[in-house]
């Protein structure tokens, strides 16, 4: 495979070099976004493709992710880079549309020639993507889609899952709510498969401690309305309302539980806050508990610093100050180029077999426990915060309060067992 | 008994997400009525009502310019009374702008009024996110319009109240304008007999842009109102022109009255398929749809319209 | 008007030389191999589209449905019955074959915008059924590991794994469906489901069943589309149900219309080029590209809504026409 591959670039390389010779400049508008046709070699960059989406339902954190990835990207070559090679990147929109996740890292690999692969939001394009890389051999980063079955039934050998899975936080929510609120409880479902597998989560916790669910309401993807559903919830008067309710739909039930005041009559349990889905709705709207991986006023070494990077770095970005979502493409992206300099080659298998296993330290990922990635699911297994809303805001980008700091160990997800692997033989060599 | 005391509150609440889909609707219909164009541009131009009004009622918006501080330093009433007004002004002019573009189209297929309002919608709301960002807005309300209130052991919404009450107040003015004014007699006329209007000395074209800047008002209306309850971004306009044409179609093309009832229709559909089979209530809507044109082609009370060549 | 009775055309000549080549140039012209297969796809799918909008006048404004159903139909094939391209290829077309003709039973009697509007709301449902049944579709995790099967004719078989391979294979299902189509539409068939585009109601008077050829024509469009969307489902490795969604379904409409769908044959083909380059072009300089997409989609319907092959038409009319004046006036008649 190796040999074929680089037979097959140096050829193209040759042809695209005369063809751009003979082109010359009257038809450089037309050769477009080939700013990396290289002709160099000795030095030769190491080019990222970037697969954040910048359009489409997560386009807002595929933004926010990529505002992350660029950062680390900048400080690694800042510090003159990673094998004495610059890192460049190269980013295509993903459009939170799976099918475009297929062609652009198909584009990715076989016209740009990226040595890596970082960004996703949604599961299905986490997928579409993992499973072009795991063709080729592209070792890929899910930097943020939370979907338990991304490190489960859909784990591949090339990909890495940075953020806490639907499952991490089901638990880290549901274990303490129990004692805390009652155990009476209604799901509320968004119907589709993250939503499913978020919810049986909670569900099981709940019902080792004692708990029962006293209704599972099934909530279409794509619903605006939920009067029906927050009538349903005020005649059944439940102790807790755990959702895995997600992206716009979870926007529009925020904005009318706050508006029925229903936000103070029961307990409310969500699953994960993603920073760039609250940005914008005041502290009002983070009522609540819900699990967070990380937050900008965490009391640790290194967060004030890592904030104020981040504002030099993106004065004119709405958003302020770094969420969870910049976090994991900032922290994934900068232990990719660490991890490419201790096995001192691009080589995948090299890169991947320095990954798994690896452990990441609490000070330096700016988190209170230690983090490692799984060898066996290659998921981020990393602290998970419990938070509610802020009732003594520090400024205006203060909407979290930290309630509870859960070790990894606590929150790990025994569903994982569910991954299996492709082997090393089966995966192909890669190297750019 | 229990049943019923438990359906009751779910009736309820579906006349009043009846009216809000009534709302929406109601610049489509007037549209496709009148002129017999399908605005697909609706959803876009609701959107921009949202944002136009965000610009007015909150330094947020992106207009925090100096001399405008006094402005933003009023209490909110007044701010959101003046967004209610100006917002849809705004979005009229954007209408009219769009209306002179769909003259090309004008004695042609349909098709093209409908593939230009397409374009349309994805040139606005893209614009929408160069100008405001991908991210989320919340519009500012007085608060004489928040929070709940208790009936019957059940928390109300009053904000539902107001816009229930608001949307009524919005298709009742509509009739009257429609059915007692001459303005209304003369849009009328001019939707089935060109000929007539323009023997009469009425200037055809320019009724229509304003029968178009009217209709694009009434979207950034419903845009303004809808806001608090779906909140803003740039998206939130397809949530808007998938259920104001289905109650057009269900309610059948050119009739006011066919809107309104099929507005509560899908309302009350929608929300009690929400309280006992939720994972379905989506889909209840299209259902519906297909169940009423299966067996009456033009909806409840619809004409015979030159959309259908 | 005599090269319409053949079965290959000099235009077909034309394009299966410039997409049969693809693989041996477009990587020098800076684009890549697999492009090139989505590309085929989406123009199958397009043309079968074009049955509907350019031939018929019937708006389809949920055609993606079709295309998503036969990706999973494909993929359910090679899961569940037997890994065999062609049998799974013809279930493909089969299972859309049969739900489009359930579907065409309800729209054929319309036309116009309520026939787009039906569409609409049957391709929202399927939309949803697809989200919804995630034990066969996957939900939006996607139906996963969907093989590209090899092209096996008993005596020979052709691993498709590669991108060139599945291209070449892609392209030569791509220059059938150009001659079938081609035959089908300057058919007594394609002669009657153009008379209805002109007025339904004077073919009906000449003892036509109009809603027979309606109904027939949606179905054999969603076959198209089936096909297509299986030869999706293969490129990618995979089903999604996003290709299912209204938007998606308004890109293909984009696509037709601004290559010309409506003046000609070839319209569908150029227009799923043109979306391809400048998703491919603009996405690259620009986040906004739609904005401008849309643009360029405005203006054309304002100016030239017969689309890029209309300008292509009017081209090639002027330089005959001056060709005219200029040699024998017993030229002949420029026919499409």
């Amino acid at each position: 495979m190796t040999n074929k591959f680089k037979a097959k670039i140096s050829r193209r390389d040759l042809i695209k070099t005369t063809a751009l010779t003979a082109a010359g400049a009257t038809l450089a508008p037309f050769m477009g976004p080939w700013k990396y046709n290289r002709v160099w070699a000795a030095d030769k960059p190491i080019l990222i493709g970037l697969t954040h989406d910048a359009s489409g339902q997560f386009a807002n954190s595929g933004q926010a992710e990529k505002r992350g990835t660029i950062m680390a990207i900048d400080e690694a070559n800042a510090n003159g880079g990673v094998l004495g090679r610059k890192i460049e990147y190269i980013w295509a929109d993903t459009e939170t549309t799976p099918a475009t996740g297929s062609r652009v890292a198909e584009r990715l690999i076989t016209r740009d020639e990226v040595a890596f692969m970082v960004g996703a939001i949604q599961s299905g394009v986490a997928n579409a993507i993992s499973q072009v890389c795991q063709k080729y051999g592209c070792v890929y980063f899910n930097t943020n889609s939370s979907s338990p079955t991304e490190s489960g039934k859909n784990c591949h050998r090339v990909k890495f899952v940075w953020d806490g899975s639907g499952a991490n936080f089901a638990r880290a929510a549901a274990s303490g709510a129990v004692t805390k609120f009652g155990k009476n409880w209604i799901l509320l479902t968004n119907d589709y498969v993250w939503g499913h597998n978020t919810s049986k989560a909670t569900q099981e916790i709940l019902e080792s401690l004692g708990g029962s669910v006293a209704d599972n309401i099934l909530v279409p993807v794509g619903t605006r309305d939920y009067s029906s559903i927050l009538l349903k919830l005020q005649q059944a008067k439940p102790d807790v309302v755990a959702t895995a309710v997600g992206g716009d739909d979870y926007k529009a039930l925020r904005q009318q539980v706050q508006e029925l005041q229903l936000d103070t009559k029961m307990a409310w349990l969500s699953n994960q806050l993603d920073w760039p889905d609250i940005y914008g709705a005041g502290a009002e709207a983070a009522f609540g508990v819900f699990a967070a991986t990380w937050y900008h006023y965490l009391d640790l070494p290194g967060v004030d610093d890592f904030v104020k990077r981040y504002q030099e770095r993106w004065p004119d970005t709405r958003m302020n100050v770094p969420g969870n979502v910049t976090y994991n493409g900032y922290v994934a992206m900068r232990e990719l180029l660490r991890a490419i300099e201790e096995a001192g080659t691009t080589n995948n298998i090299k890169v991947i077999k320095t990954l798994e296993g690896r452990v990441m330290k609490a000070d330096d990922r700016m988190q209170h426990h230690d983090a490692w990635i799984d060898e066996n699911s290659h998921h981020v297994q990393q602290t998970i915060y419990l938070a509610t809303r802020q009732d003594q805001p520090r400024d205006d980008s203060d909407y979290f309060k930290i309630l509870q700091t859960m070790d990894p160990k606590e929150v790990a997800n025994p569903g994982e067992s569910a991954c299996n692997l492709e082997s090393y033989d089966d995966t192909p060599t890669y190297e750019m | 008994m229990d049943f019923l005391y438990n359906l009751l509150p779910h009736l309820v609440n579906g006349i009043a997400l009846g009216l809000l889909f009534a709302l929406i609707a109601l610049g489509f219909m007037l549209i496709i009525g009148v002129m017999e164009v399908i605005n697909l541009a609706h959803g876009s131009l609701f959107a921009l009502g949202a944002y136009i009004a965000l610009v007015i009622i909150t330094p947020e918006g992106g207009l925090a310019m100096p001399f405008l501080e006094n402005w933003f330093g009023i209490a909110i009433v007044p701010r959101y009374v003046a967004a209610l007004i100006l917002a849809p002004f705004v979005v009229a002019f954007v209408g009219m702008g769009l209306e002179f573009c769909l003259r090309r189209t004008y004695g042609k297929d349909p098709l093209y009024g409908l593939l230009l309002t397409f374009g349309a919608a994805l040139v606005i709301e893209e614009a929408i996110r160069v100008i405001w960002g991908h991210g989320e807005y919340v519009l500012p309300i007085p608060k004489e319009i928040r929070g709940g209130f208790i009936h019957a052991d059940l928390i109300w919404s009053t904000y539902r109240v107001y816009a229930a009450i608001f949307s009524i107040a919005m298709i009742g003015l509509l009739w009257l304008f429609i059915e007692k004014t001459p303005y209304g007699a003369i849009i009328k006329a001019g939707a089935h007999d060109s000929e007539m209007v323009r023997a009469l000395g009425i200037n055809l074209p320019k009724l229509r842009t304003l029968v178009f800047g009217f209709g694009t008002a009434l979207a950034a209306i419903a845009g303004i109102i809808m806001a608090p309850i779906w909140g803003i971004r740039p998206q939130v306009g397809v949530d808007a022109v998938v259920p104001a044409f289905v109650v057009i179609v269900l309610g059948g093309i050119g009739s006011f009255w066919g809107a309104v009832i099929a507005g509560l229709m899908v309302g009350m559909v929608v929300g009690l398929t929400a309280a006992f089979f939720s994972d379905w209530s989506l889909l209840s809507m299209y259902l519906l749809l297909l169940a009423v044109v299966t067996f009456r082609a033009r909806g409840l009370l619809g004409k015979a319209s030159a959309l259908e060549n | 008007m005599q090269h319409a009775e053949r079965w290959i055309t000099r235009e077909m000549l034309v394009a299966f030389l410039i997409f049969g080549t693809l693989p041996l140039w477009v990587d020098s012209v800076g684009l890549y191999s697999y492009i090139g297969v989505e590309v085929v796809i989406w123009m199958i799918f397009a043309l079968g589209f074009n049955l509907l909008l350019g031939y018929t006048g019937l708006p389809s404004f949920g055609h993606g449905a079709f295309f998503g159903i036969g990706g999973y139909a494909f993929g359910w094939f090679q899961f569940n019955m037997m890994p065999n391209l062609w049998l799974a290829l013809l279930f493909a077309i089969v299972m859309t074959s049969i739900i489009g003709a359930l579907v065409a039973l309800f729209v054929s009697h319309r036309r116009g915008i309520y026939f787009a509007l039906l569409t609409i709301a049957f391709g929202q449902i399927f939309f949803f059924i697809a989200s919804k049944w995630t034990s066969l579709t996957g939900g939006e995790d996607g139906m996963l590991n969907i093989k590209r099967l090899p092209a096996d004719f008993g005596f020979v078989s052709f691993s498709l794994q590669d991108n060139t391979a599945l291209y070449f294979f892609v392209f030569i299902v791509f220059a059938l469906v150009v001659i079938v189509l081609w035959r089908l539409t300057h058919s007594p068939f394609g002669k009657v489901i153009r008379a209805i585009k002109q007025n339904e109601m004077r073919v009906g008077f000449l003892g036509y069943n109009v809603y027979f050829y309606k109904w027939m024509v949606f179905t054999i469009s969603c076959a198209v589309s089936g096909l297509a969307g299986g030869l999706f489902a293969m490129a990618q490795e995979g089903a999604y149900v996003q290709v299912m969604s209204l938007q998606w379904s308004g890109i293909v409409v984009l696509m037709t219309l601004i290559g010309g769908g409506f003046v000609s044959f070839w319209g569908a083909v150029v227009g799923t080029v043109v979306f391809f380059l400048a998703r491919d072009l603009l996405g690259t300089y620009t986040e906004a590209w739609l904005l401008w997409y849309g643009l360029m989609f405005m203006v054309l319907v304002m100016f030239k809504p017969e689309g890029i092959a209309g300008m292509w038409q009017d081209a090639v009319k002027a330089l005959r026409r001056r060709q005219i004046v200029a040699s024998s006036p017993s030229a002949h008649p420029v026919g499409k």
